[in-house]
């Protein structure tokens, strides 16, 4: 499902112990995206928020008994998306993950009306992946008119 | 990037007045929370200064709406201040999204998140 970024233009591979300070590393590292790109603050700042969201569900469930990587791919898709993935090597989505915090909860909440377009995929032992898409030119009244 | 920490002052009048500075997430909301925690426990009314913060994420919104069920429970005053000009706009659109300025209250100048905090209801 992820995709294969050999289009031109700033692309990212992260990967990073999954641990709660990586996650501003993540959002640095998009800042440098962001410059590439020309992106508007605005835009920019929608991405940080449903990454760092995505990250932090990593953080937070992926290994509940071990440590693991937090793994991210960003690139552009022609000149209109950016597209980000944001994988783990966990134990994928359980249903003791859902209860424990409510906080997942608002975090997918807050991904799915930041981006385009999301997919989230796990399978079991295998890890999740949630693929997000975010117009690099978004109309800004669209923005405004997207809570949750 | 701004460096992140989290600090207290005290008004005049007795509020208390947490700063956050920098970004903040899941890294800092256990700190946050714990430092919130033993300020409503003194029965002190509470702003949260988030004109220095650069981004907030949903675990320190968790938090500062735990800090504000727990002060109106107890009859505490609990504002945020967010400053008319962000130099960062994500702490604004945080909120904006997850529709949280009606249930906060959000304030804009300290003078008016102090004035908010001592006006609500305190004790029983």
């Amino acid at each position: 499902m992820s995709g294969d970024p050999s289009g031109a233009g700033p692309s990212l591979r992260l990967r990073l112990p999954a641990r709660a300070e990586n996650v501003a590393v993540v959002r640095q590292a998009l800042n440098g995206v962001a410059e590439g790109l020309a992106l508007e603050a605005f835009t920019l700042t929608d991405i940080k928020i449903a990454v760092s969201e995505a990250c932090t569900n990593v953080v937070l469930h992926a290994y509940p008994d071990r440590e693991g990587p937090l793994l991210v791919d960003a690139w552009a898709d022609g000149a209109e998306e950016l597209v980000v993935v944001v994988r783990d090597q966990g134990s994928g989505f359980t249903p003791a993950a859902r209860t424990e915090s409510a906080g997942l909860g608002l975090g997918l909440a807050l991904i799915a009306s930041l981006s385009k377009e999301v997919q989230i995929g796990s399978e079991p032992g295998d890890g999740t992946e949630v693929k997000m898409r975010f117009r690099l030119d978004p109309d800004r009244e669209d923005l405004e008119l997207s809570p949750l | 990037m701004k460096e992140t920490g989290i600090s207290l002052e005290r008004s005049e009048t007795g509020v208390a007045v947490v700063v956050l500075e920098g970004d903040h997430d899941l890294s800092t909301a256990a700190a946050l929370r714990s430092r919130l925690e033993s300020l409503i426990a003194e029965g002190v009314p509470v702003v949260v200064d988030l004109t220095p913060t650069t981004f907030i994420d949903s675990a320190i919104l968790d938090a500062l709406l735990g800090a504000l069920r727990r002060a109106r429970g107890q009859g505490l005053g609990f504002a945020a201040l967010i400053g008319e000009q962000a130099a960062e706009p994500a702490v604004r659109r945080i909120f904006e999204l997850t529709q949280l300025v009606p249930l906060f209250p959000v304030l804009s100048s300290r003078s008016e998140a102090l004035a908010a905090v001592l006006a609500e209801p305190e004790g029983r």
